[in-house]
């Protein structure tokens, strides 16, 4: 093993036998030896990484990409099939928060219970109670009976547990969600602290914004191998740039199904529907639309978009009587029902249209500033004179991603001047 | 081995820890709690003597201290063999998600239940002295080393039992059966004259009789607070050779299959 190195995988392969139908009996494994059928999954395909001591390593991935495999391999939990794990240093994980605690017991036995687990002996407890009590904000309820605690406070026990443990490498899966907001900063700045004592650290999460404020470097595992590896600041757009157009293929594909089926785009909506009974559409429908779609730049239909993207909406309608001063107009409402933009061609241009048969109009959107969330189409067909025509609420939803973590509404866009 | 020796060492105060929860949390919530260690057995005892000096009379002398003294380390054994089958699958959720040497499940459960024998034999003791049975001191001295070799070789059927347990879970069950047969082919409730006169023409049988780990021991016990002799040279040395091979196929066949733990749950 190489000196600078906390962490060495070498290579490592698992697989995992997943039974249709397990049978654990002795009975069932006698008579039945040849009925446990089961299915092969490989979860990790030959992986292998360094880290070097007291590097930061986050690990990302969709779900059952490998990455929570590859912990439990590093915490030892299981062990691979071919390869080999070695590290140096004694582990700690936060993984199972809690584990071995006592319900009859009070605060201060199961902190020695759940530290001796991770292998202190009592006389490193003795000399970090005091650091775990204080951190754990619990002082004054420490000799109560942990049954008498909030969730919350025994979470933050097993937290203060886990993370004084002084570990040389620290195992991490998604509990940056200990607590409430103030606890879970002390926690976060905790995890800086130990990083600047040295300690190497292996995360899992989803959390990208975490990962690029305390990592070093990520892993990107796909499918049971390494698809890139590197810091944060590379890693994480490629990342995303995957996840979104996962997305889109499952939602196309969604999209794909309904339409078959006809769920999307019924042909006659009953004109009973206008008034109270279905308040999403009302018109005297003179004119009726017929199907409305959002395209991308490259003219393919989307259900979702990146921040600043430039999309196109697309609205056919049918024509049923003649109007000699139609309207066309959209808007965009979040799904709680915030207005976040609309318009109509009498407002943008003075314009009405003569509307004698079978038609359609585009909207197209330049650089939609809009951030990340989950957003709705409504569009109109209305005449000059304000009777209206065709007017249809939530014809379609979309969704827009974004790789920044800024937050707010809209993006704005700006720079930065400092004098720091 | 050595590694599994150390890495076990290391964790020695989570095998305190869990002992310590093991018997505080026994009778936690019982009126009389923790004094039950001392009651139930004594009320045991109290049956014993009934049902044997009154109602059904061995042929042997005081059979209700007879059968007491070796009963006693007998049902710690047991204890090992059935409730030791399960130490691993009690605490899955530790396995399935926390890393520690496995070897402690099992040493922490088979140690409780020892001291829970220890705490059992304050009362045989009462009960040899205040029946005016009385102790031979110096037989006593021989007492802690078949106590420790009991100890090995529990913690060695607790390693075979537990780990086999994951894989087949029949096994805990089948286990209770086993327990019971095996007391009947132990001088738990007889004596070791007893079979040696019934086999006596049948030297080979006796051999096989006698390959029994837990009847040396058991003999042992018997020999030290009934008979109040030394136990001899021979039974001693059987019962350490039969608790050493034991242990060490235990950890090793343990050591084999700790690894797939996590992923049998």
């Amino acid at each position: 093993m190489n000196k600078e190195n906390a962490i060495e995988v070498r290579d490592v392969k698992k697989t995992f036998k997943v039974y249709y139908d397990k049978g654990t009996q002795l009975k069932e494994k006698l008579l039945f030896w040849n009925r446990n059928k089961y299915e092969r999954r490989e979860v990790l395909k030959g992986i292998s990484f360094d880290v070097k001591k007291g590097e930061v390593v986050g690990l990302i991935g969709h779900n059952g990409c490998g990455k929570s495999t590859t912990l439990k391999l590093l915490t030892r939990i299981i062990y691979p099939d071919s390869g080999s794990v070695e590290m140096k240093g004694r582990v700690s994980s936060l993984i199972e928060l809690g584990a071995g605690f006592h319900p009859d017991m009070s605060g201060r036995e199961n902190i020695y219970t759940n530290a001796s687990i991770f292998g202190l002996s009592r006389k490193e407890i003795d000399s970090r109670i005091q650091d775990i009590i204080d951190f754990s904000e619990i002082e004054e309820f420490i000799d109560n009976p942990v049954r008498t605690y909030s969730s919350g406070m025994y979470m933050r026990l097993a937290f203060s547990v886990a993370i004084n443990v002084d570990a040389d490498i620290l195992l991490i899966d998604e509990i940056l969600g200990v607590g409430d907001a103030g606890f879970q900063t002390k926690c976060f700045n905790k995890l800086r602290e130990i990083k600047q004592q040295g300690t190497t650290i292996v995360i899992v999460s989803h959390a990208m914004g975490q990962i690029e404020q305390i990592c070093d470097r990520s892993i990107w595992i796909h499918e049971g191998l390494i698809k890139a590896d590197g810091t944060p600041r590379e890693v994480h757009p490629l990342y995303m740039d995957y996840m979104i157009e996962e997305r889109k293929r499952i939602e196309e594909k969604e999209l794909k199904k309904k339409r078959e089926s006809g769920e999307i785009f019924e042909e006659d909506l009953v004109e009973e529907n206008n008034g109270a009974a279905n308040n999403m559409r009302w018109g005297n429908f003179y004119s009726k639309f017929k199907k409305v779609q959002l395209f991308d730049k490259e003219d393919k239909e989307i259900t979702s978009f990146s921040t600043g993207d430039s999309v196109r909406i697309h609205a056919e309608y049918e024509c049923r009587k003649t109007i000699t001063d139609m309207v066309f107009g959209f808007g965009i409402y979040t799904l709680d029902d915030v207005w976040v933009y609309g318009s109509n061609t009498m407002i943008d241009r003075g314009e009405n249209f003569v509307v004698e048969k079978d038609g359609s109009f585009d909207v197209i959107l330049k650089d939609v500033p809009i951030m990340p969330g989950k957003y709705r189409i409504d569009v109109s067909l209305e005449s000059a004179s304000a009777v209206t025509v065709d007017f249809w609420r939530d014809t379609l939803d979309f969704t827009v991603y974004s790789i920044i973590d800024d937050r707010g509404i809209f993006r704005i866009e700006h720079d930065w001047k400092t004098q720091a | 081995m050595i590694q599994t020796f150390k890495e076990i060492y290391d964790y020695r105060e989570m095998i305190f820890s869990l002992v310590r929860k093991e018997l505080r949390g026994r009778y936690k919530g019982s009126a009389l709690g923790f004094m039950w260690t001392f009651i139930n057995p004594l009320l045991q005892l109290m049956v014993y003597t009934v049902v044997f000096s009154v109602i059904m009379k061995a042929g042997i002398d005081k059979y209700y201290i007879f059968l007491f003294v070796a009963l006693v380390p007998w049902m710690f054994f047991s204890s090992a063999l059935t409730g030791g089958a399960s130490c691993i699958m009690a605490s899955q959720d530790m396995v399935k998600k926390i890393y520690f040497p496995r070897e402690v499940l099992p040493i922490a459960y088979i140690t409780s239940g020892f001291v829970n024998m220890l705490l059992t034999f304050l009362v045989v003791f009462a009960v040899l002295i205040i029946s005016g049975f009385g102790i031979n001191p110096v037989a006593l001295l021989f007492m802690p080393i078949i106590m420790i070799i009991e100890y090995l070789l529990a913690i060695g059927i607790a390693f075979l039992a537990s780990a086999l347990s994951v894989y087949f879970r029949d096994l805990q069950y089948i286990l209770s059966i086993i327990s019971m047969a095996w007391q009947f082919l132990t001088p738990v409730m007889y004596s070791q004259e007893m079979v040696e006169k019934q086999l006596a023409h049948h030297p080979m049988l006796l051999r096989l009789w006698n390959l029994n780990p837990t009847t040396p021991m058991i003999n042992a016990y018997r020999d030290i607070l009934y008979y109040q002799r030394i136990p001899e040279l021979k039974t001693l040395i059987a019962a350490i050779i039969m608790g050493v091979v034991v242990l060490l196929v235990g950890l090793i066949v343990f050591g084999k299959l700790k690894r797939g733990f996590a992923e049998q749950f």
